[in-house]
């Protein structure tokens, strides 16, 4: 195959994701966040700091743009040029959205950033050279970069706070991106487990820290090619189709009164987060 | 680990080892500090290895250790395999149970206890933030002696012998023990140990706890802390309650919350209207954010309970007595609601029932603070909330073991007797007065005058610096200990904290770390030797003392070892609590609200110092996550920051970043400004928790501390410090700085973009939803 037939032809070798003819089985990882019960306290952003090895970058790095908060919660006000917020602000809690055809994978010179059978977009650490393509392409900007080698900067881990590094999780090195792997290290956990027992993940077998820590319960995590998932429920119910870049029950007239959607749906990163609308009081 | 370093731990653990229960006996720990390298070796250099960072203390490659594997692998020591303890977040005082994730016998990580009635497994990002209280690089490691200006680290034997020769002559009213909030068997033995001096002063100080709101409900329901239950109103009235955020029991009513908003039992979604000057983390999630001029929020209730008797609601005649002159044209033109906005609410508290009125720490915060209180109290009698949304808690059958409360009041008595020079020993445990009282006290000063200060600490905190001797505290995952939580949820529950892993500095040469618990112990057994001499340790107190009560504690048909087996195994005692009715006494006798004051033209804006769910009183701010933490209304992290309107800001020719003088009675701090659009624009707002000159890396010199600026106001019935009274006026010094924050730079606008979403509820159906 010359270079020249692959780019006339591209349409027939160019691999989409996701794949109607061969979907994800039999796992692919999913998420939904319910934005009416989120409240912005930020125990998720703690819990995965917690989870993850996440380095603390101080409040120069922080300046500089180098927060390694996987997970971070946005605040949004109303835009309608009221002098008080009297709707409250909104929050989003945002990290890796995990896309079908993930804008950050084809931009990798070296294939460190690839899509696993579970519908996972991963980070291979020891291939990353840090070209910092895929932060660029990410329409979500939710990787991170080691700007510096954390484990051996001062305060990031000194002596016994070290002690609590999570072993199931890699600390990262200098020059090398990272970011939200739905706590692949539980999901491979709860997998190893279920093979033993000669089955297949059950829904609730394995939950993200983000969704574990979440007071008011707003993640639901789990596997979208099982109907006994919750998030396969959700979904379902809420009319979100994964492999759609438009959803058909949007293009009702007057818009849907399911609350689901994917942000950034149009570019078609085809996220595998799903977000239900805030729900505001209309009579007040 | 030389093995024979490795010895069998005297103490039973309970471990939960994955979703099954297993009770051990016995569990083998290391007696030495774990280190890094240990485990490593455990492992044979095995797959963590890449997972923990390059800065051990061991020291293999020098050949002074050898690598010994586990030949026979201890119990429940499975390398690689996590053991999981239960125990009790200590972070705030809710009490909510945690589930300690332990590896090769450290810590990592901890989850909420599904099996508790007030967190159901969740956590939030102060209790997550719990492993770095443990691992703190900053924690004290050794009893240390002040001569003059120098200190010298000194023995624990040569400790308590100080304390035995200072306490030898001294009576009971020279003795002054000031703690935070105690309960469970800590504060049984911390009241034998006063008892034993006939002392009585014991000062418990706890600097942001809702102090009014306890007193206010006293009077209203008979009770300082009844039970709100949010999930069952369908409409929620908060003024300023920040249940959310930093209020009383926010993982609980967090959960609530989210119930309430699903509406549950019928798929009704319900309303959240929160009233307040400076926007809380609740008033972000409102339905409806009233901004109202500070101070008013009594004003306002009664305004709504007139204007709900013009409704048609049937008001009793004391009620309207009191309510009279509170017509909606004057209530509008004292707080700043719109009579529209008041006739909204009436509409919707008549139509949606039951509802629920919250009087949180905003309103509280003015010398007529109990009047606000209990005019908010009354809005929820006149609503017939009272035995629905409002009910009485279950209260723990043993009244020693109940929490202790206090607030400023307590510390403003002490620091009187300290002025007066009235005490030769002082001890403080939990508490950080130097750092937290207001600056109008003169605390530090006064406590100068205490002749020998001890102070119990984890960390080198700004009260820890005035002491005569430190005695350094083990962590919260390494101790033993009961507690009873305030606010209990649906059941009466104690507490059970173990250690979730051996202590980091353990007693070496007879220094280290040690429990309060010991401690208290110790000191007792210097006093009441015969009586406390069958105790080796707290550990055997609290064994024996839960196994008295054994029958009492639900134990009644298992022998002794299986109750305390499971006991630790869970982590809670269940109990069958009493109730005893509220009483719903309308309480207008005495009620009468100050007309707003006027603006007080040298020092025209109120302070609003804001408590920030992560940092509280400050305490845990040499925990980096919480410092990275972005506060989730402003995002800024690891610094203060002055919260002004735009409008204001406008008007003084503020702009955001630009470094700012807030100046009020008792002197200044400079802070960079942030202009906030939720905050009435005659108030301003700084957050309580950093500033300080002392406590760790982490913390010193990060951020100001607007406890040192505030006035010495008191709450008029109560005598707690009235927070919000602090009259400043703002300046720009002409310097400026990048504010260090999380939001981009076009601030939280969406560009059109539908990122973060909303609908109106006329338009979802929630009952259909999964």
């Amino acid at each position: 195959m010359s270079v020249t037939s692959l780019l006339e032809n591209y349409s027939e070798f160019r691999h989409f994701h996701p794949v109607d003819d061969v979907p994800h089985n039999p796992y692919k990882w999913a998420m939904s966040i319910d934005l009416d019960a989120c409240s912005g306290c930020n125990a998720c952003s703690v819990a995965c700091y917690a989870e993850n090895n996440l380095p603390v970058v101080g409040r120069e790095g922080f300046a500089h743009g180098q927060a390694m908060h996987w997970m971070r919660i946005e605040r949004y006000w109303d835009e309608d040029g009221r002098e008080f917020p009297d709707q409250g602000a909104q929050f989003l809690p945002m990290m890796c959205q995990q896309c079908e055809a993930a804008p950050c994978e084809t931009v990798c010179p070296v294939g460190a950033t690839n899509h696993t059978p579970d519908g996972i977009n991963s980070q291979i650490y020891n291939r990353c050279i840090g070209s910092r393509y895929c932060s660029a392409n990410c329409p979500y900007k939710v990787r991170y970069f080691n700007w510096y080698d954390y484990p051996t900067t001062d305060n990031v881990w000194p002596a016994e706070m070290n002690q609590q590094l999570n072993p199931d999780v890699t600390v990262r090195g200098k020059g090398v991106m990272e970011k939200c792997t739905f706590c692949i290290q539980r999901v491979t956990v709860a997998k190893n487990n279920a093979k033993n027992e000669g089955r297949l993940i059950h829904d609730g077998d394995v939950q993200t820290a983000c969704q574990q820590a979440c007071p008011t319960s707003a993640i639901s995590f789990g596997n979208l090619v099982d109907p006994e998932s919750k998030v396969y429920k959700q979904w379902k119910a809420q009319q979100v189709e994964l492999d759609k870049d438009a959803q058909i029950k949007d293009k009702e007239e007057g818009g849907s009164e399911l609350r689901g959607y994917r942000i950034f749906e149009e570019l078609r990163p085809y996220p595998s987060v799903m977000y239900l609308e805030r729900v505001r009081e209309s009579a007040v | 680990m030389n093995s024979g370093s490795i010895k069998q731990l005297k103490k039973p653990l309970a471990i939960r080892l994955g979703e099954q229960t297993v009770l051990a006996k016995s569990l083998v720990m290391a007696e030495h500090p774990f280190d890094r390298r240990d485990f490593l070796k455990v492992l044979g250099w095995g797959g963590a290895a890449v997972a923990l960072s390059g800065c051990g203390n061991g020291s293999v490659e020098d050949g002074k250790e050898t690598v010994v594997s586990y030949v026979e692998t201890n119990d429940y020591m499975i390398p690689s395999i996590s053991v999981y303890f239960n125990s009790t977040c200590t972070q705030c005082d809710a009490g909510c149970s945690i589930t300690g994730r332990i590896r090769e016998g450290r810590v990592l990580k901890l989850e909420g206890n599904p099996d508790s009635t007030i967190n159901r497994g969740k956590t939030c990002g102060l209790g997550q933030a719990g492993v770095q209280h443990h691992y703190n690089p900053d924690r004290v490691r050794e009893p240390l002696l002040r001569t003059g200006d120098s200190g010298e680290a000194i023995t624990w034997e040569k400790a308590y012998a100080l304390i035995a020769e200072k306490m030898k002559d001294v009576s009971g009213e020279e003795i002054a023990f000031l703690s935070g909030g105690v309960s469970g068997h800590l504060k049984v033995l911390l009241g034998n140990y006063l008892d034993s001096f006939r002392s009585k002063n014991h000062f418990v100080y706890e600097a942001i706890a809702p102090a009014v709101m306890r007193a206010a409900n006293k009077k209203s329901y008979g009770v300082e802390m009844p039970r709100f239950n949010i999930s069952k109103a369908k409409v929620v009235l908060s003024f300023g309650a920040d249940f959310l955020g930093a209020w009383v029991s926010p993982v609980h009513f967090s959960q609530q919350y989210a119930q309430f908003r699903k509406g549950d039992e019928d798929g009704q979604r319900g309303v959240l209207v929160q009233i307040e000057s400076k926007m809380t983390l609740t008033g972000a999630n409102a339905d409806r954010w009233l901004v109202v001029r500070p101070g008013t929020e009594g004003i306002l209730a009664l305004g709504i309970i007139n204007a709900l008797g013009a409704a048609g609601l049937r008001l009793s005649g004391d009620v309207a007595g009191a309510v009279k002159g509170y017509d909606k044209a004057r209530v509008s033109k004292d707080t700043g609601v719109s009579a529209e906005q008041i006739d909204k609410i009436v509409a919707l508290l008549k139509a949606r029932t039951p509802s629920l009125v919250l009087a949180g720490s905003a309103a509280e915060g003015y010398a007529h603070g109990s009047q606000n209180a209990a005019a908010i109290n009354l809005l929820n009698q006149v609503l017939g909330n009272v035995g629905k949304t409002v009910e009485a808690a279950e209260v723990v059958p043993f009244p020693q073991m109940a929490p202790t409360t206090g607030n400023t009041a307590a510390l403003k008595k002490l620091n009187d007797g300290l002025a007066a020079g009235k005490y030769k020993v002082l001890f403080s445990y939990a508490a950080n007065p130097v750092f937290t009282a207001p600056g109008a006290m003169k605390f530090k000063d006064n406590l100068a005058k205490a002749g020998f200060k001890v102070v119990f600490a984890h960390y080198l905190d700004e009260t820890a610096l005035q002491a005569d001797l430190v005695l350094p505290l083990d962590s919260a995952l390494e101790d033993w200990g009961t507690q009873v939580p305030e606010y209990l949820a649906t059941c009466a529950q104690i507490n059970i904290q173990q250690p979730l892993m051996e202590k980091l500095h353990a007693n070496t040469d007879g220094k280290g770390t040690r429990g309060m618990g010991d401690i208290l112990l110790t000191l007792l057994k210097q006093r009441r030797a015969e009586e406390y001499k069958g105790f080796a340790d707290y550990y055997a107190y609290l064994r024996g003392a839960l196994l008295k009560n054994k029958v009492a504690l639900g134990g009644h048909k298992v022998d002794d070892d299986t109750f305390w087996n499971e006991t630790l195994s869970k982590g809670i005692i269940k109990l069958e609590g009493h109730v005893s009715a509220l009483s719903s006494r309308s309480g207008t006798a005495g009620l009468s609200l100050p007309s707003p004051a006027a603006i007080d033209a040298q020092y025209p804006l109120q302070l609003i110092p804001s408590v920030n769910a992560s940092l509280r009183d400050g305490r845990h701010t040499n925990q980096p996550w919480l410092q990275e933490s972005p506060d989730p209304l402003t995002t800024i992290v690891w610094d203060s920051w002055v919260e002004i309107h735009p409008r204001k800001a406008a008007e003084l020719g503020i702009e955001e970043g630009d470094i700012v003088e807030v100046t009020g009675k008792n002197g200044s701090v400079k802070v960079q400004a942030y202009l906030f659009p939720g905050i009435h624009p005659d108030a301003i707002s700084i957050p309580l928790g950093r500033g300080h000159e002392a406590l760790g890396r982490y913390a010193k010199g990060y951020g100001v501390n607007p406890f040192q600026i505030l006035d010495a106001v008191f709450d008029k019935e109560t005598g707690e410090l009235a927070l919000h009274e602090t009259r400043v006026k703002v300046s720009k010094t002409g310097s400026r700085v990048i504010v260090v924050k999380d939001e981009g730079p076009v601030g939280g606008r969406q560009m059109g973009k539908k990122i973060a979403a909303r609908l109106p509820s006329d338009k979802v159906k929630l009952s259909e939803e999964i």
